[in-house]
């Protein structure tokens, strides 16, 4: 079986700094896997590699088996793998219904009849139902995570990738919002890739886990691994005096 | 999309209905004049909002639009004298050309590149008129036009149902999905093209569309005036449209067009003052927008029929 994402030695330079080194791994379909990391490893940079917003330096890669190169990222879009921000970035001006109404008219989500309908089911699916008409300027936080994942939904991706997802949200938010992205994987046979900083909620998600560090994979493996992995531990806690915890 | 409420159409049927009754009742041919001027702005002022106030990405060279057609009606008619109406077809052809050739490279790209290439290129053609005045006339442009209908008070019914086709097909654009996605490109393009869309797309698709009526306009324009000049080109041309524009209040389309039916009256009405007429004028554009940053036209008719929606 091919996988659905194979990302092969893929390299990001800016200038002098190498933000993403060599980085290789493949997912396969209807796996959650989570990429783990301190500040600056170069994840973000990894998935705007991954959806077109950023051209690699060097490497490939590949897609449901076609390469994705010089693609712009609404082409990567229609090609199946859709993602969420870091920020919650909403279309202002608009409400609710609209922010993912706007979605369902990509040319991969566009053989519904009606747009308004599929993007009404789609508000319900990540917890917003009814709430199609409030002015996005309104809802929490973590509410707006939700719009973004209904967003990406919208487009009926294969590969989800999610930057960050629990970031910003309050307690009370978080542990809801992980059972949506269960919910999600196990209903919508989702592949699901995502960013995250805190531990806790992201070994719970994750079948497995791509650990980067200065731009470098450090370890891939589940997560029980990972937790032991001597690598990964002196990236998240430090050698001997530099402590810094960042779950 | 979204439903056109009965108030805004019998509003505007009613404003249609006291535009075209005015000359009647009035019975000048000066009155008519300027209304026929008020209009053509109406059409160049709606044109300018479809685009810039739905995308957020603000042209500073309309002109170039207005100026292509109205040159365009000037050409064919002093030098190939083709019956003026075939100037309709022609200068929006032209003037969608010209969107295009701007459009093309400066959409894709972000930042201020497309209202300064636009900016520029309107500048350029005033300067290229100047410079091939042998073909141009120069300074004094083209002379000669004739015009589409004997009777000034016909020409001015037609061009206010031009008018009216223009705003009622760039109305029910913007309440589309098209509308949708023009708005959602206003509040974020790196949102837009992780929802799927093709921005730049739907940029230049939108100015071509902007740059057709615009054109249109352009040749109603010179076959009122039957002739043509530089200044058509001119900034101020361009600047005078975004005014209407912003004082309409940005993306309603008919606050643009009543704005610059209302500034246009305005300016002639303040032409007793002599030399103080600038002064007046922009005071008075400075008070609206000071007071009224959203706009006057829209949001008033907003407020005023809140409670028949």
């Amino acid at each position: 079986m091919t996988a659905l994402l194979e990302v092969n030695d893929v390299t990001k330079r800016f200038g002098g700094l190498t933000a993403v080194k060599g980085v290789t791994f493949k997912l396969q379909k209807g796996e959650i896997t989570g990429v783990l990391g301190p500040n600056g490893a170069g994840k973000t940079t990894l998935f705007n590699m991954l959806t077109g917003f950023m051209q690699p330096t060097a490497g490939t890669v590949t897609f449901n088996g076609e390469p994705l190169k010089n693609l712009a990222p609404y082409q990567v879009v229609n090609r199946g793998m859709a993602r969420t921000f870091q920020l919650c970035r909403p279309f202002v001006g608009m409400n609710l219904l609209e922010n993912v109404v706007v979605a369902c008219l990509s040319p991969r989500a566009n053989s519904d009849k009606d747009k308004e309908d599929r993007a009404q089911h789609l508000l319900e699916q990540v917890g917003l139902g009814g709430r199609g008409s409030e002015p996005v300027e309104t809802p929490p936080y973590g509410d707006l995570r939700r719009l973004e994942i209904a967003r990406a939904l919208a487009t009926r991706p294969d590969l989800l990738l999610l930057d960050e997802p629990f970031a910003g949200l309050g307690s009370s938010e978080i542990e809801p919002l992980a059972q949506l992205i269960k919910k999600l994987h196990r209903e919508e046979h989702l592949t699901i890739l995502l960013i995250e900083h805190k531990l806790r909620e992201f070994m719970a998600l994750v079948s497995r886990v791509i650990a980067m560090n200065f731009g470098e994979v450090i370890a891939i493996g589940p997560p029980e691994e990972i937790v032991k992995n001597p690598k990964v531990i002196e990236a998240y806690i430090g050698k001997t005096e530099d402590a810094h915890a960042s779950a | 999309m979204k439903r056109i409420s009965w108030i805004d159409i019998a509003g505007g049927i009613v404003v249609v209905a006291i535009l075209a009754l005015a000359p009647v009742f009035a019975a000048s041919n000066y009155l008519t004049g300027v209304l026929t001027v008020c209009v053509i702005y109406g059409i160049w002022a709606s044109s300018w909002d479809f685009m810039s106030g739905l995308t957020g990405r603000e042209n500073f060279g309309h002109s170039l639009f207005i100026g292509a057609g109205a040159y365009t009606a000037g050409f064919m008619a002093t030098i190939w004298f083709t019956n003026p109406w075939y100037s309709i077809p022609a200068s929006i052809v032209v003037a969608v050309t010209f969107s295009l050739i701007v459009g093309f490279p400066t959409l894709r790209l972000r930042g201020p590149y497309f209202a300064l290439a636009m900016l520029s290129a309107s500048a350029i053609l005033q300067r290229l008129c100047l410079i091939f005045w042998e073909y141009t006339g120069g300074e004094e442009g083209l002379y000669g036009l004739d015009p589409m209908m004997r009777s000034p008070l016909h020409y001015y019914w037609f061009v206010l149902a031009i008018l009216v086709v223009t705003v009622i097909i760039l109305t029910l654009l913007a309440r589309s999905h098209w509308g949708l996605l023009l708005r959602a490109i206003r509040g974020d393009e790196a949102t837009c093209q992780a929802a799927g869309i093709n921005v730049t797309f739907y940029k230049i698709a939108a100015l071509a569309i902007s740059a057709a009526f615009a054109g249109l306009g352009g040749a109603l324009y010179a076959h009122y005036q039957l002739q043509v000049s530089p200044p058509l080109f001119s900034v101020v041309t361009s600047i005078t449209v975004i005014i209407m524009c912003y004082v309409g209040g940005i993306g309603s389309i008919y606050g643009a067009a009543i704005a610059a039916i209302l500034l246009t009256l305005l300016t002639e009405m303040l032409r007793g003052f002599g030399e103080y007429r600038l002064w007046i004028y922009t005071l008075t554009l400075i008070l609206i927008l000071f007071f009224l940053p959203n706009g006057m036209v829209a949001p008033f008719w907003r407020r005023l029929t809140e409670r028949f929606r």
